[in-house]
């Protein structure tokens, strides 16, 4: 699940920060740009090297000591010029071109000096700005600027020495608020007012760091134990679908994709026990004209829906990028061992007895088969999204996701359909984002949340749409993007009893466990990608036995779907 | 050969396994109408331990498979060691479609009739070779079945509608696998096992300086050390997953310090060689950082190389 997602700038600039410590296993609690959002590569590697030397943890408790203190940034600033120097001398002799990187980080100083408005020259501390420039001026040659001696000291007090340990630094740092700023960490102090607060180059605690969150459409804050849930308000409405819910769903969802007598054959296969009374709608997605308004504002919420969806893609286009690219790296990695090698004729291989006559006859060769370089995959994916209204709070990143699977698997040339599924009225519709022979992958972006999930009976439609000819010869895999928690105002169907189970809770479950049970007696290989509350977590378990994957955040998610594949084709192999 | 067994003695590679190479070279000398395939290395593996582990396992006649990441060398030290014991190789690539006919032969026609075509896994068997297997988990487990054979105490090759043959003595097979990679999966049980399983370690950056050094004797050692680290760097990069391993090519480091010896500046040379292995943009730009904190961008033939 994607909980904050960083820019590339912020990327870059934590890469450099973990070369520079030569560890990758943490997280940089500080960040270097300049003002214009550039990553500041010097400062950058100065914090990997405070890390790499010192101790970042160390340094961050210290920072955390004047927290709340209004001169906080300038603090950081000033201490930070301190540990630059400090950190510069103790790697100096382990990367020579240390001291050229610091002299044009120097020029850089007073080439961003140049380029500031005067607005934010007004905002800049005056104090912390005299000591930059006594120290770049230092550092590229040119002439110092008048200083004080108050100010000399400080410039003296700030060149913290290379020879000093980490706790030679913290007591330099604490000396240096002291005698300055009359600032002891235990609470005595503040005598003088601070300078400007904003800063010059932006040195930043975690806290303050600029994530990218997202925080639109229902929350975006994905689930938590307040999530959005579906819960049955008792003995309400059910009387069975009428005329009037399946105009309103044609209206919503467009025309179905089977024809009438299809669907009635479907209908009469699948809602049947538990799901009797149902109905299915297979669709290809947009709306028709229609009076009903509720219809109406229903399309109007896709719509925006989907310009969401899109913005968000856009907003986080290197990510998804990135993703595509490990992912369909590692899927084409799996499924290569399921190309099928069209035969063709050859002057070596496996000898066809019905040709051989033509050896002696004809003197022709050309009597073997070999494998061709021409191969066509045996496997082909659905991708089943879970789009009820449980999921309002993470409905971009699902799409995202579902968008970065089905990329990964069509640049794999792996032929992926997506669907989504959901509960309406009694209807169970199905709505294909993708089709098998859409190399586009856009549609997935039409994902919209909303309405209930009757998990058994959408995987077991999903299981009976096979007629395509793409399907022909191939093993069928479904990955179903849940958070396994089935839940239907549609209540589950008992014969012979007058009384009423809601869909929901355990026998929710066990219908879901049953239909993918049955789904892969039938040869097909079903496994799910979870996305729900931990509290959930044991329904994924029993639905889908081993065959899932929990994905917290993005970065999960190349990693946890080739896993899932491979596990699921591994129970396929037959070799 | 003389210099390779040198080289082992300047290493400090036990005298007890090089006196056992030799023994086992007089008593099987090279057939003269294979010497050709004999190789003669043109980079040496460096590596102590390895080299011990990799010697006593062939000695004891068995075969050895080499797993490790990318550019660990482990195609160096299989050709290393084929020239050591001075044996004909025979290199097979193994790709997807490799199939147990490519391996081990195949029916054609000579014109009159069907006739078997060897494969080099027969003719490795044959003619007493070191057959190198190289990205032997590249292939599909069916097409390695035909190996198992060959691989364990039976040391035979059986060619159906042919005769069965038995391994000379001599032969050895040396397989490669790269795990955690793009294009490779898990070799399957019944194939490792037939193997000695040699875990390939990293080049160490001593060595990879003394691998700069003997390459490009004229280096100015800063600057070697430099790139020695920065190749480190890189590794570090790739195994934590921020950059992909198309960057992480020790003939790429190689080949940029080359172009630098032909007169190019730092700068381009390593682009050509390291950062333009990326075909992606943005991890370009990652690459370019790391180089960017090591080695300066304009460097020429005079800096790198001392008169």
């Amino acid at each position: 699940m994607i909980k904050k997602q960083y820019s590339g700038s912020a990327r870059r600039a934590r890469n450099i920060i973990w070369n520079a410590a030569g560890r990758y296993d943490f997280e940089p609690p500080f960040l270097a740009f300049f003002p214009n959002g550039t990553g500041d590569n010097y400062f950058n590697m100065v914090i990997g090297l405070a890390e790499k030397w010192l101790g970042l943890s160390r340094i961050w408790d210290f920072f955390a000591l004047y927290e709340g203190d209004r001169r906080a940034d300038e603090f950081d600033e000033f201490l930070w010029l301190g540990l630059e120097n400090c950190v510069y001398e103790k790697e100096l002799a382990e990367r020579p071109i240390l001291a050229q990187l610091r002299r044009e980080r120097a020029e850089d100083f007073y080439r961003t000096q140049g380029m500031l408005s005067r607005q934010q020259m007004e905002l800049q501390s005056m104090p912390v700005y005299t000591q930059q420039e006594a120290r770049w001026a230092e550092v590229s040659g040119r002439r110092a600027p008048p200083l004080s001696p108050r100010e000399r000291r400080m410039a003296d007090a700030l060149r913290f020495s290379g020879t000093l340990d980490a706790d030679g630094v913290l007591n330099a740092m604490a000396a240096f608020l002291r005698d300055f700023f009359r600032f002891t960490p235990d609470g005595g102090q503040h005598t003088r007012p601070g300078g400007g607060a904003l800063a010059r180059f932006l040195l930043r605690h975690e806290h303050r760091r600029r994530d990218q969150l997202i925080v639109r459409t229902g929350t975006g804050e994905g689930d938590h134990p307040r999530a959005v849930s579906l819960r049955h308000t008792g003995l309400g409405r059910h009387v069975g679908p009428t005329e009037e819910d399946a105009a309103y769903i044609r209206a919503v969802f467009g025309r179905s994709l089977l024809t009438d007598g299809e669907l009635r054959i479907l209908e009469s296969e699948l809602c049947v026990g538990a799901d009797e009374g149902c109905r299915l709608w297979i669709a290809a997605g947009g709306a028709e004209a229609s009076a009903d308004g509720a219809a109406a504002d229903a399309c109007r919420s896709a719509a925006l829906q989907k310009a969401r969806n899109e913005a968000f893609l856009h907003e986080h286009a290197a990510m998804v990028r990135g993703s595509v690219r490990q992912l369909s790296t590692r899927v084409d990695t799996i499924f290569s061992s399921y190309l099928r090698h069209l035969p063709e004729p050859g002057r070596a291989g496996r000898i066809r007895p019905e040709a051989a006559y033509r050896l002696p006859v004809l003197g022709d060769a050309r009597v073997f088969l070999r494998d061709g370089e021409e191969t066509e995959p045996e496997i082909c994916v659905d991708l089943l999204l879970d789009a009820s209204q449980s999921r309002m709070n993470s409905q971009e990143i699902l799409a995202s996701e579902a968008y970065i699977i089905a990329k990964s698997l069509e640049k794999a040339r792996i032929p992926v359909r997506v669907c989504a599924f959901r509960s309406l009225r009694s209807h169970t519709v199905l709505e294909v984002l993708k089709p098998w022979d859409d190399g586009g992958c856009e549609g997935v972006l039409r994902y919209f949340a909303g309405g209930w999930n009757r998990d058994a009976l959408a995987i077991a439609a999903v299981g009976r749409l096979d007629g395509d000819a793409i399907l022909r010869g191939k093993q069928r895999i479904l990955l179903v993007l849940t958070d396994a928690n089935p839940n239907d105002s549609t209540p589950l169907a008992a014969a012979g009893t007058l009384l009423r189970r809601e869909y929901e809770g355990a026998a929710a479950v066990r219908a879901a466990e049953n239909t993918v049970r049955a789904l892969r007696g039938g040869g097909m290989r079903v496994g799910a990608v979870f996305h729900g509350n931990t509290s959930h977590l044991e329904n994924a378990h029993q639905i889908y036995g081993h065959a899932y994957v929990r994905i917290r955040k993005a970065s999960q998610l190349a990693q946890g779907v080739s896993d899932l594949l491979l596990m699921l084709l591994r129970e396929t192999r037959t070799d | 050969m003389e210099k390779l067994f040198t080289f082992l003695e300047s290493e400090g590679v036990d005298a007890v396994l090089l006196d056992g190479v030799r023994d086992f070279r007089g008593r099987y000398p090279a057939p003269p109408e294979l010497a050709d395939r004999i190789p003669d290395p043109e980079y040496l593996f460096y590596g102590k331990k390895t080299w011990e582990l990799a010697l006593a396992a062939l000695l004891a006649g068995k075969n050895l498979l080499l797993a490790g990441p990318k550019a660990t060398g482990k195609n160096v030290l299989s050709e290393n060691l084929a020239a050591l014991f001075g044996r004909p190789m025979w290199n097979v690539s193994f790709h997807i479609n490799t199939d147990a006919a490519y391996l081990v032969g195949t029916d054609t026609y000579d014109g009159h009739a069907v006739t078997f075509r060897p494969g080099p896994i027969w003719l490795c068997a044959a003619k007493g070779g070191f057959g190198v297997l190289d990205e032997i988990n590249m292939a599909k487990n069916e097409a390695l079945a035909v190996l198992h054979a060959a691989l364990d105490f039976r040391r035979s090759l059986d060619v159906p509608g042919y005769d069965r043959i038995d391994l000379r003595p001599e032969t050895r097979f040396i397989a490669t696998m790269n795990y955690g990679y793009a294009g490779t999966r898990d070799l399957n049980e019944a194939l490792t096992s037939r193997f000695a399983v040699l875990d390939m370690p990293v080049i160490s950056e001593e060595n990879l300086q003394k691998l700069i050094s003997r390459r490009y004797g004229g280096i100015n050692v800063r600057i070697r050390d430099q790139l020695a680290r920065l190749y480190g760097e890189l590794e570090r990069k790739a195994e934590s997953a921020e950059i992909s391993d198309s960057a992480l090519d020790l003939r790429g480091l190689l080949d940029a310090i080359a172009l630098m010896e032909q007169g190019l500046s730092s700068g381009d040379a390593l682009r050509m060689c390291v950062v333009n292995k990326s075909f992606d943009a943005y991890e370009r730009g990652l690459i370019h950082d790391v180089i960017a904190a090591r080695i300066p961008e304009d460097l020429k033939k005079s800096d790198v190389f001392d008169a």
